[in-house]
């Protein structure tokens, strides 16, 4: 298997397009919950996913809820969004919601909007598209994420991790986004193209 | 006329310079990585327009930004951000900005910004 990594430049590049994305995404999930989100750096790491995996053992709380959505194109993988059952209760809170049905739903939601803004913003700065599957949802115990399909179909990772943080709701997820090589490939010659357009 | 462009992203930067370099030719443009080396610049070099991003290491824009003003109470700054909040937007114009504009910064986009200041 051939072992890609991204140079400082790329990672650059990278980070900087994904803050531009995220900000337009935390905007719309802020007017949705009708809160202020604060933002934070992304971090972007090339890794195994079995490296991935050692990474969830530094998360709080037993048990997760995950949601995923798979996007397509020339840029394509799949999108994750990871927030723990006390931001998920304090969501339900604060959204007024009656059961674990609604919660699900949404929970649901908040992924589809939050990762497929998210995704369409971080290809159309690459001038490309995607197109997505509906978002899935499943609740895990920490020490079971292994165990999750979605980490069993890809082998190296370009992980994307970034916060979502409502600090007065007390509510934090985060998200992360799974692309496989040939993706990762694609997306380095872009990544020096937008540079070398600007040197 | 002196810029200053403050960005912790290297991407960031050259876009800015290049849109001033395209609406203005060649300007003196300063340019720092994250807030404290941004009010250095400022205390020492005084330039008369900031670009300024808010999510940076080390200081952010917000801390950076009435620093700036106090040191030099003329300089016009312009903040940069992704987060395109309503909440973010107000508070910076509370704290003395010019203008809130969103990511990215086009040659365009820039003509405007240097017509309104």
């Amino acid at each position: 298997m051939k072992t890609y990594e991204l140079t400082e430049d790329e990672r650059d590049v990278l980070q900087e397009l994904m803050n531009v994305a995220y900000g337009s995404a935390s905007a719309v999930v802020a007017d949705m919950l009708e809160a202020f989100a604060s933002l934070s750096i992304p971090k972007i790491n090339v890794m195994e996913v079995s490296k991935l995996l050692e990474t969830f053992a530094e998360l709080k709380g037993s048990s997760y809820f995950f949601s995923t959505q798979v996007f397509s194109g020339e840029f394509n993988g799949e999108s994750a969004f990871f927030i723990n059952e006390e931001s998920a209760k304090n969501l339900a809170k604060h959204l007024e919601l009656e059961n674990d049905e609604d919660l699900d739903d949404a929970i649901l939601e908040l992924t589809n909007v939050l990762t497929s803004t998210l995704t369409t913003k971080l290809a159309g700065e690459m001038e490309t598209a995607v197109s997505f599957s509906l978002p899935s949802i499943s609740k895990v115990a920490l020490d079971e994420i292994g165990d999750v399909e979605t980490f069993k179909q890809y082998s190296q990772v370009i992980v994307i991790n970034t916060e979502l943080n409502f600090k007065d709701q007390q509510i934090n997820g985060k998200i992360f986004i799974l692309t496989k090589d040939e993706s990762i490939q694609w997306l380095k010659t872009k990544l020096n193209t937008i540079l070398e357009q600007l040197i | 006329m002196t810029y200053l462009v403050t960005d912790d992203s290297k991407l960031a930067r050259l876009t800015l310079v290049k849109s001033l370099k395209t609406n203005l030719g060649e300007v003196e443009i300063l340019q720092a990585k994250n807030g404290l080396e941004a009010v250095e610049i400022v205390k020492n070099k005084k330039p008369d327009i900031v670009f300024l991003d808010l999510t940076m290491p080390e200081m952010d824009g917000y801390e950076a930004l009435p620093l700036m003003i106090e040191i030099h109470p003329k300089i016009k700054v312009v903040v940069v951000s992704a987060d395109v909040q309503t909440q973010a937007k107000e508070r910076v114009i509370s704290l003395g900005a010019q203008l809130h504009i969103q990511k990215p910064i086009n040659a365009d986009k820039m003509h405007e910004i240097l017509e309104i200041i």
